[in-house]
Parts: structure tokens; sequence; C-alpha cells
């Protein structure tokens, strides 16, 4: 399968604040990664890149091959782009804003878009400024699909959702995206939204990427295992086993992608004393919190 | 394509297009109503002595006006789409940038083309029926820059809007002011003969100014 986006030695600056350095990532074609991180590690910076908003300091991104500080109109058509808050163009209701876009994109099918408006409780005329986040959300969406594109690029999709609309959304989206083969690549700060829509993960951390993998891998390859101590002053943090470690006196929430035989091992090897050592199953947000700490 | 920026820019527009007009045509006529009031009651040669020679400016109410519905239009125009960054979607249109905000600045500069052109021929009509012809011929001199002005203030002000930075927006609002006393310099009939070509050359010359604030916009400085 060939690579939709490919972003290569990514190296960008505010001022003279790092965001990151030589990143590199790319999503597969038919596939939905989804790019986590804590605020400021760079999501909308990198999808300001993606879309030709800003320029890197260093490296390029591709999207279908194009420079995405030069993209044709022709390749600019095959990319739904959902900015962050699902903004519109508020001033204009549900037909006109349907009208409007129309004119653009060769393909538009308004199909999708007048089914997921028939939910809506919304008037015909009613402008969408003054719609609530979750319909604002759908209006954004029907339009995305209607424009039926190949690549779907969305900044943090569950901002200002309620739980019933941010299902909607994801089932929605997911069943959409695997039924005509679309390649998405999303962000979100609701990390357990993520989980039920994404293939891939890429975790972010203030200047490196910290795991790129599929879900399942990420899933099952990353363990929390938490144990008692036999000693307080024992520090494991700076092994290199060890992604992330979270104390609190003697209780250790230990984060690794080693097996638990080799954690016990090296707790042996080192004779260090342990009790109540156990593996802790984890969802994604767990998963996140435990490779990226709670601060 | 086209017809879709223009239908865009006119929901955005419609009413205050129509109602300003409206105002911009309501000022004619009060002007008008006055020029006439003064023909009537007084002696029309002695009136027309003092537009002449005594510099009385019968059409000085109309000063503003063009400037005002430049102004506002570019605000209604490009306001939206600086909300909420509204300008990406615009931007991420499978057309080009700079090719699209033409579009933009065409559809602007071409309904106030018509709202000006109303209010213009509407002056010169009521002119021509009650002032002689050399009167109408160096007023229209004095009022073509209020009308020019009408246009660079809407391209200064997509200018103004259009910067992502306040630092930027505030120095080019400084200069866009200063630079709009140009137009405004007087008000003596036939005060502005010589330099109106070059005046029309200067406003044209600003309506790609636009397209700095859009290039400075994808190199990601918002």
């Amino acid at each position: 399968m060939s690579n939709v986006i490919e972003c290569k030695n990514l190296t960008h600056y505010y001022g003279k604040k790092l965001v990151y350095e030589n990143l590199n990532l790319s999503v597969k074609e038919g596939s939905i990664l989804g790019l986590l991180g804590k605020n400021g590690a760079g999501k909308t910076t990198t999808i300001n890149i993606l879309h030709g908003f800003l320029q890197p300091r260093e490296g390029e991104c591709l999207i279908y091959g194009e420079n995405t500080q030069h993209l044709s109109p022709i390749t600019k058509s095959r990319i739904g782009f959902l900015i962050e808050g699902h903004v519109q163009y508020a001033f204009m209701d549900i037909h006109q804003i349907e009208k409007f876009y129309s004119g653009f994109y060769p393909k538009w099918n308004n199909k999708p878009y007048w089914e997921l408006m028939s939910k809506l409780k919304v008037t015909p005329k009613q402008k969408i400024s003054t719609m609530s986040c979750g319909q604002k959300s759908q209006v954004a969406l029907g339009l995305i699909l209607a424009q039926e594109p190949d690549l779907l690029i969305l900044d943090d999709f569950s901002m200002g959702l309620d739980p019933g609309y941010r299902r909607l959304f994801i089932d929605y989206l997911r069943t959409y995206a695997k039924a005509e083969n679309k390649t998405i690549f999303a962000t979100s700060h609701i990390v357990q939204d993520m989980e039920r829509l994404i293939d891939d993960v890429l975790i972010m951390d203030y200047n490196r990427v910290l795991a790129q993998s599929s879900i399942n891998e990420f899933m099952t390859t990353f363990k929390q295992f938490n144990f008692k101590l036999g000693k307080t002053d024992i520090d494991l943090s700076k092994e290199d086993f060890v992604s992330n470690l979270e104390k609190s006196e003697d209780e250790i929430e230990l984060f690794t992608y080693e097996s638990e035989s080799y954690v016990k091992n090296f707790l042996k090897n080192k004779n260090i004393p342990y009790t109540n050592f156990s593996e802790i199953k984890m969802g994604l947000e767990d998963a996140f919190i435990g490779l990226t700490g709670k601060y | 394509m086209f017809k879709s920026v223009v239908y865009k820019e006119w929901i955005k527009t419609k009413w205050f297009l129509i109602i300003l007009t409206f105002i911009g045509l309501l000022a004619v006529g009060n002007i008008f109503l006055k020029v006439q009031h003064n023909i009537a009651f007084n002696d029309a040669n002695k009136y027309w002595y003092l537009i002449l020679f005594q510099n009385h400016h019968y059409f000085k109410s109309l000063k503003f006006v063009p400037l005002f519905i430049g102004l506002l239009i570019a605000l209604v125009q490009y306001v939206p789409e600086i909300m909420d960054k509204r300008i990406k979607l615009t931007f991420h249109l499978p057309i080009n940038e700079n090719k699209i905000l033409m579009m933009m600045l065409g559809y602007g500069f071409i309904t106030l083309l018509a709202s000006y052109a109303l209010m213009f021929f509407a002056f010169v009509g009521l002119s021509n029926q009650v002032l002689p012809t050399e009167i109408v011929q160096a007023t229209i001199s004095s009022i073509t820059p209020w009308f020019l002005a009408g246009f660079a203030a809407y391209f200064l002000v997509a200018l103004v809007v259009l910067e992502a930075i306040w630092k930027y927006r505030i120095a080019y609002f400084v200069a866009a002011s200063a630079f709009m006393l140009f137009y405004f310099e007087s008000s003596i009939p036939g005060g502005y003969n010589l330099i109106n070509l070059k005046l029309i050359l200067l406003t044209i010359a600003i309506s790609i100014s636009l397209s700095f604030s859009a290039y400075r916009f994808r190199k990601g400085e918002m």
C-alpha cells in the first residue's frame, strides 16, 4: 500500500522554542491514523504544515506526492479538511453552504450530507452560527462526506461535542472510511474516542515522537505493571526499558514495552525486593498517560 | 467556482450593499433638495456665483459617503473570514489561493463600482438639470477622488483585516489612514483636475496589497 501522507525530517520552531526536530511520519492509503499528544506537543503545528498554512523550518510533507506548501487544486479537492471546533461559514444556512461547496468539487454527492441533515432538528433557514456544537459538527462532517475526498484531515474533531454526538460522529466516520477505503489523519483531545476510530497511532511529546505503530501492536506491546518496592530509595526511572514510571512512596506504576518476565528478572537480578506485582489492563487513554506522563 | 465565490460574498454583503447604496442615494437626493431650494428661493445666478467664486461646496456632504461605504463593505466581507480563522476554509478550496482572494476582491470592487455608479450618475444627472455644464464638470473632478477613496478604503481595510498579527495590523492601519488623506486634500471644484489619473493608478496599485497578507498567512505568520 502506498503512503498518502509522508513527512520527512520535519523541524519547526516558534521563535526559539523547538516544537520538534527531524519528525518523520507516514500514513498508508486506506488507514486511519490518530495523532495524540498533550497540549503544545505539536499536533496543530503538524496539521497546519499538512495544509500548507505553515512552512516548516526544515523538512517537508508530501500528500499524494505533492509538497503541502504547493498543493495543486486537484490534490486539494481530494482532501477533506475539518478545522478544530468544526468551523464553517457560520453566516450561511444548511442549504446555502451545500450550494456553495458543490460548485467546487466535481465529485460532489449531496446524499450523505442531506442524510445527516435530516437527523438534525434545525429549520431550513437557520444560520449555522445559531446551531449547537453537535449540530455544527454534523454539518461539517456532512460537507466533507459530500466532497467525496480520498483523504480526511480532522483537527480535534471531538472538541465541544457531547458524548452522543461524539459516538455518532466516530461511528459514522469509521463505517464510511472502511466502506469507501478512505484515509484519515485525525487528532483529538479525547483519547478514548480515538480507540474506536483509528488503526494506527502516533504519540507525540514535546520535541519528539514517543510511539508510532498500529493501535493493536501498541496496545499489546505497551504494558503497565504495578508493584510495591521493598525499599523506597530505589530509582528505576532511568532504566532503558522503562518508558515511564509513576511513584507514590513505595507504590510503583511502571510502563514499558518489555514483558512481565523481563521486568521480574530485572528486579531479581538487581536484588530489588518487590511485592504485589500485577499487570494492569489499559485502555488507550491509560496507555497514552502512561507513555507521556501525567504532567 | 466563480459563481460559488460570488454567491458566498453576496450572502455576506447583500443587505449592507443595498442599504448603504440607498443611504448614498439619499445623500445625493438631499444635496439637490438643498440646491433646488437655494435656486428657487434665491437668484440662480447669485447661487452659481457663490459656487464658482466663493467656494460654496454644495456637494460637500457627499465627501465621506463613498469612504464609509467602501470601509463597511470591506469589514462585512472580510471580518467573517478571519473569525475562527475561517480563511483556512477558503484557502483549502480547490483553487489557487491568490486567485480566490482576487475573486473576492473583484466581487467587492464590482459591487462597489455598481453602488458608486448609481450614486455618481444620480449626482451628475441631477446636477445637469439644475447647474451649468462648467460647474458640473468641475464638481465631477472634485468628487472623483472621494469615490476613489471608497475603493482605496475597501482595499486597505481588506489588507488590515486579513493581516493576522496585531502589531502589523496596527502599523498597516496607521499607514493606510495617512495614505487616505491624499484623497481629501481639496474640495475646491477642479482642485483634483491634474492628479485624478494618478490617483486612479495609485488606487489600482494598492488593490493587490491584499495578496501580501495572504502570502504571510500561508507562510505561517498567524
